[in-house]
């Protein structure tokens, strides 16, 4: 049971970085963290982002679930 | 005040938005309590309060535990933070001094700018996993609280497979809070990295006023709390001070159209840098005392450890204000080109009453910003050294709640945030927050 869920941890943890790492960075980094300037948002974004986004969730969810399931392992066993 | 609020969540466009940011901080709140699989919780938390209840705590890590809201002594999924983006902020935005072809891509304009973000977060993740192997291995052999707590903190302290799950779990929880931060600046309001800062500061802060009343009373909370609140205001005060130059448009004709004829002001704020300074400044004062803490029993890191661990040294408080004073002007002279603000103006028509357009307006600029810095990077300082001061005076807790860092953060992200959304409210004509 512990190894199975590791695996997918292990494997959705990979998925997750590559996603996150897939999408287009926003924001223009420190400058405008602490009072720059006001970024504007330009239109929606694209359908390939949107799908992007829907994956990452569902990834994101599997991660988590497999976190909480792995903590709840290890205290019972 | 409170009308504005009933008005900004009036606004359908401006709810949502509003629910959205609230929504995923509830997510990165939750993220930073739940425990790394095959992390002790107990031990942890047991270990936890001997060292922030005991009298020698460890003040290494205080910074990057504040900016991880307690997180990272907890070994939780987020517990790396946001502070791996940070530092390569940071590293990127001092390489683009350094290196032609960063400078380059920065002068791009947009696609530049993007891609040096993109670099970001590259630079990131290899950071994440520097940090994440770090801290686990430190949990791992029991360094994590100095050595003075006996009990393990993982599950299997021997097991390597056990060990890399952990740290790439972190590293994974550190590209969410990346995707997180990337998304309230998208979709809500205010920037993402900075309100996500904002929520781990406030995090912690009840729970250290509270540990000041309980250690100290009563007495010492309430003027803890009377300092704090003056500071705030003085925060504001110089945080909203500028300097108005006075910019005149020649009027035009383009076609058949009228262009300019206006008179505008160029803003120079007192404190242009905002509190990036601080943050350079502390994150290198941190260096030596790490790198301190790997050599233990050697000449000079008994000495740094006298001099530059404990915030209450006189050579640290002086090495610590010159280098905000020094990183002020460095942050100022990168962000704000005199001769590309005059030259643009120069291109549209613009022109500064009593001075020539071109190069005398150039060094005009140059002139009052370089002054302007100058109280500007003394009232860093002097804010930052805040906290060590009255660690001296009053004896209180080394995680001071009102340190000059956090204090920055918070007041600077606050006012950042409320004008974003009173510039969304004054698309609808709606009165704002700020009268």
């Amino acid at each position: 049971m512990i190894l199975t869920f590791s695996i997918l941890l292990i494997l959705s943890s990979l998925l997750l970085i590559v996603l996150v790492l897939m999408h287009k960075g926003r924001g223009g980094g420190l400058s405008d963290m602490f009072g720059g300037g006001v970024s504007s948002s330009l239109g929606g974004s694209s359908v390939a982002e949107r799908n992007l986004d829907r994956i990452t969730v569902g990834t994101a969810v599997i991660w988590a679930i497999s976190v909480v399931a792995l903590g709840l392992l290890f205290k019972w066993s | 005040m409170l009308s504005a609020f009933v008005n900004a969540f009036k606004t359908p466009d401006l709810r949502k938005k509003i629910l959205f940011v609230l929504f995923i901080l509830v997510l990165f709140r939750m993220g930073s309590v739940l425990p790394a699989p095959g992390v002790d919780v107990e031990n942890v938390r047991f270990c936890l309060n001997a060292a922030t209840t005991g009298e020698n705590a460890n003040s290494v890590f205080s910074l990057l535990n504040v900016f991880s809201g307690g997180a990272l002594l907890q070994l939780t999924v987020f517990a790396l933070g946001i502070m791996p983006y940070i530092t390569a902020s940071i590293i990127l935005q001092l390489l683009t001094v350094v290196i032609p072809r960063l400078e380059a891509l920065k002068k791009e304009g947009q696609s530049g700018q993007t891609k040096i973000t993109q670099y970001t977060r590259y630079l990131t993740l290899g950071l994440a996993v520097l940090q994440g192997a770090g801290i686990v291995a430190m949990a791992r052999s029991g360094a994590l609280f100095g050595n003075q707590c006996a009990r393990d903190l993982l599950v299997d302290t021997d097991s390597v497979s056990l060990f890399l799950l952990i740290v790439l779990v972190m590293v994974a929880g550190t590209a969410i809070i990346m995707w997180f931060g990337e998304l309230i600046t998208d979709r809500g309001v205010g920037n993402g990295m900075s309100l996500l800062i904002f929520t781990q500061i406030i995090a912690t802060f009840p729970g250290t006023m509270w540990l000041i009343k309980e250690q100290k009373g009563w007495g010492t909370f309430a003027i803890v709390t009377g300092v704090g609140l003056a500071v705030v205001a003085a925060v504001i005060f110089i945080e909203q001070a500028q300097r108005r130059i006075p910019v005149q448009y020649a009027r035009r004709m383009v076609g058949r159209k009228m262009f300019g004829g206006s008179s505008t002001y160029i803003p120079l704020k007192v404190n242009q840098a905002g509190v990036i300074p601080v943050i350079f400044a502390s994150s290198l004062m941190y260096l030596p005392a790490l790198a301190a803490q790997f050599n233990q029993g050697e000449g000079w890191s008994t000495w740094v450890t006298e001099n530059f661990v404990q915030g209450d040294h006189p050579l640290y408080m002086v090495t610590f204000f010159l280098l905000i004073v020094f990183f002020t002007y460095f942050y100022v002279s990168i962000t704000f080109n005199p001769k590309e603000v005059a030259d643009n103006m120069k291109k549209y028509g613009g022109f500064i009453p009593g001075i020539r357009a071109g190069r005398p307006t150039e060094q005009y600029l140059g002139y009052v910003l370089s002054r302007i810095t100058f109280p500007g990077s003394l009232y860093l300082g002097l804010v930052a050294l805040i906290p060590l001061l009255a660690f001296m005076l009053i004896d209180a807790n080394q995680n001071f709640p009102f340190g000059g860092t956090t204090l920055l953060i918070m007041v600077g992200v606050g006012l950042d945030t409320v004008k974003q959304i009173e510039s969304q409210l004054q698309q609808r004509n709606y009165e704002g927050f700020l009268k």
